[in-house]
């Protein structure tokens, strides 16, 4: 019998392994791919080192006044002492100094909050998880604004900066995320007058621009008022993010519904689970599960959106921003500085929610987990 | 009719599925037509026939996954009628097997199994659990209970799908094309299981073309073509002695291969 011996493995070629097979296959597979590789090349070789030394080397770091920047023998490039010294109104907005604290107590509680399907045990977080969530807004309102708690009282007017954003973001998505699942399950219902309202209510919100919302809530609503009702100006905008969130997100939903199927409804109802059990424990973890990138799109979106307040004159940090550029002791043109450092902190949020996302989505995987 | 009449059987003879005259339409279509047929308790029923004969409507009818427009229909003694507390008594009795499982892909085995005795009939987590170990021993898969329904073969969750029907304690149990998903070396698994389901006295609608099974198991076999109930015999005068043409073709071609 002839004995089988097996071939010995050679080496692969060396022009498709390691970086000269990566760059060939990457950047040179065709002409044209050559072509725009090379050209791309040349304009970072051009852009690249001059931006570099703007943003770091011949930057100002240091120091807490215009001065700094425009003195003789003081670098050329960006002037991170404007962003340095208005940091705080960035980030707290006019929030009364002494009570910072606050503001810093209710960012920990929110990452806590976001934190505790992580940090609870299997069986708290429905219990304790869910409704500490839910009641995450008003608790988290109440304790910035201070009357209910016993602090000192902080208006609303006083509130701003980037904690703004993240806390109108997170306040928002938070009640939406109910209320949007209730319209989506509207929108499917056998009763036509459910059905109507919640398809009313998810194109209206849906179709009308965010900024005409925004106008609407500021300007418009306050008209339709009882004489002497007044509603913080902060709380209609909050209304209205949750009521524009629900309708992108109901739709969301809609589509994370129609990737179910009938089967689960089916046996769901022969084990004779009623509507809300059926609905909550068998369509409701699947629906989320299979709509959480798209959730995370939408939350990213409302987040980015949340800058768009400052034409009603909320000072959140686009508009900070703007007010510091305006500012007298700061008239020599920061505004490059200024925009950078906004965009990085909201690249720096959306990049971390999607890093989130996708372990929330690698966790809820229970397909092939083996 | 009302709930607290469950369990008290309205003919003498026990019959606990009782169909008179039913009629079904999709739209226009007629899908059932006066259909009337006794189960009597423990009676073991196959319904055969060509596809689009109605058989699936037939039996899903009697757990109302699908509504009639005509007729009546009597489970456990409770009348079919449009009241969900209604509906929700006759499925608490009535178990069904799906031709795609239709397990919970989110939950365990465990907690699929676990799902209806603790929220439907309220019982304590552990004593489900304990119930449910007992189930999944039965269908001599209880190493597979805390793994997810993707990880397990498709004869294995038709497994579990059968052991969470039984886990509701049901009087009636039915399946509805239970082995045609499966590759053909998991259907014997599945059958032995439903074999030895029938061996105990359980009450069995089974929608299936294993004629094999219905041979061994069945007391009636029921042939039905389109919409109605074409013959109804025993297995034995079923098979050696169809009376009419049609099925007489229909056994041709399903036991020439």
């Amino acid at each position: 019998m002839r004995e089988f011996q097996a071939l010995p493995a050679q080496p692969a070629p060396v022009d498709t392994v390691g970086p000269i097979g990566w760059m060939k296959t990457n950047l040179f597979s065709t002409p044209i791919n050559a072509v725009v590789s090379i050209s791309i090349f040349a304009f970072l070789v051009y852009v690249l080192p001059d931006t570099i030394d703007w943003l770091f080397f011949s930057a100002n770091w240091v120091g807490s006044t215009q001065d700094v920047c425009s003195a003789e023998g003081a670098g050329d490039g960006a002037c991170w002492v404007f962003v340095s010294a208005w940091m705080q109104q960035f980030i707290y907005g006019s929030y009364p100094d002494p009570e910072l604290w606050r503001v810093n107590a209710a960012l920990v509680a929110l990452g806590l909050v976001i934190a505790a399907p992580y940090l609870l045990p299997k069986h708290f977080r429905n219990t304790v998880g869910v409704p500490l969530f839910l009641l995450f807004p008003f608790i988290g309102a109440a304790f910035l604004d201070g009357r209910i708690f016993g602090l000192e009282y902080v208006s609303t007017d006083f509130w701003g900066g980037f904690s703004l954003n993240i806390f109108l973001a997170a306040a928002s998505i938070i009640i939406a995320f109910p209320l949007s699942f209730l319209w989506a399950l509207g929108r499917r219902s056998d009763m036509p007058f459910v059905r109507s309202v919640c398809v009313i209510l998810i194109e209206f919100f849906r179709g009308v621009p965010v900024l005409a919302l925004f106008f609407m809530g500021s300007v418009m609503l306050p008209l339709f008022f009882p004489e002497g009702v007044t509603i913080d100006k902060l709380l209609r905008v909050w209304i209205v993010l949750i009521l524009f969130m629900s309708g992108y997100m109901a739709e969301v939903f809609r589509g994370g519904f129609q990737a179910i199927p009938q089967g689960q409804y089916e046996a769901a109802d022969s084990l004779g689970l009623s509507y809300w059990q059926k609905t909550l424990l068998i369509i409701f973890p699947q629906v989320i599960k299979v709509s959480m990138p798209n959730i995370l799109a939408t939350f990213v979106m409302l987040f980015k959106n949340t800058t768009f307040l400052l034409i009603i004159g909320i000072f959140e940090i686009l508009n900070t921003t703007q007010t510091a550029l305006t500012n007298s002791n700061w008239l020599e043109g920061h505004a490059a500085e200024g925009y950078i450092f906004v965009g990085l902190v909201f690249w720096c949020c959306c990049f971390g929610m999607s890093m989130i996302s996708s372990n929330i989505e690698k966790k809820l995987d229970t397909s092939h987990r083996s | 009719m009302s709930v607290e009449q469950q369990g008290q059987p309205l003919s003498a003879e026990d019959d606990v599925i009782i169909i008179k005259e039913l009629n079904k339409w999709y739209g226009s279509f007629h899908v059932l037509k006066d259909i009337n047929l006794n189960v009597k308790r423990g009676e073991k029923i196959v319904i055969c026939g060509p596809s689009g004969s109605g058989k699936s409507t037939m039996i899903r009818c009697i757990n109302r996954l699908e509504e009639f427009q005509r007729g009546s229909l009597i489970v456990n003694g409770v009348e079919m009628i449009e009241d969900v507390k209604n509906i929700e008594a006759i499925r608490r009795e009535v178990g069904m097997v799906f031709q795609h499982f239709n397990l919970f892909p989110h939950l365990t085995i465990l907690e699929n199994l676990t799902l209806g005795p603790i929220w439907v009939q309220k019982k304590p987590k552990e004593e489900a659990e304990a119930t449910a170990m007992k189930y999944l021993e039965r269908v001599k898969i209880p190493d597979q209970a805390n793994k997810f329904p993707g990880q397990l073969s498709g004869g294995q969750q038709q497994r579990v799908a059968i052991a969470r029907s039984l886990c509701m304690s049901p009087q009636i149990m039915l399946f509805d094309e239970p082995t045609s998903a499966l590759d053909p070396e998991m259907i014997k698994e599945v059958l032995d299981v439903m074999v030895e389901l029938a061996d105990e006295g359980m009450t069995m609608l089974c929608v299936t073309h294993e004629m094999g099974f219905a041979k061994k198991v069945a007391d009636r076999v029921i042939f039905m073509d389109g919409g109605e109930i074409v013959e109804q015999n025993t297995p034995h005068e079923f098979f050696d002695n169809p009376e009419t043409d049609r099925l007489q073709l229909f056994l041709s071609q399903i036991l020439e291969h």
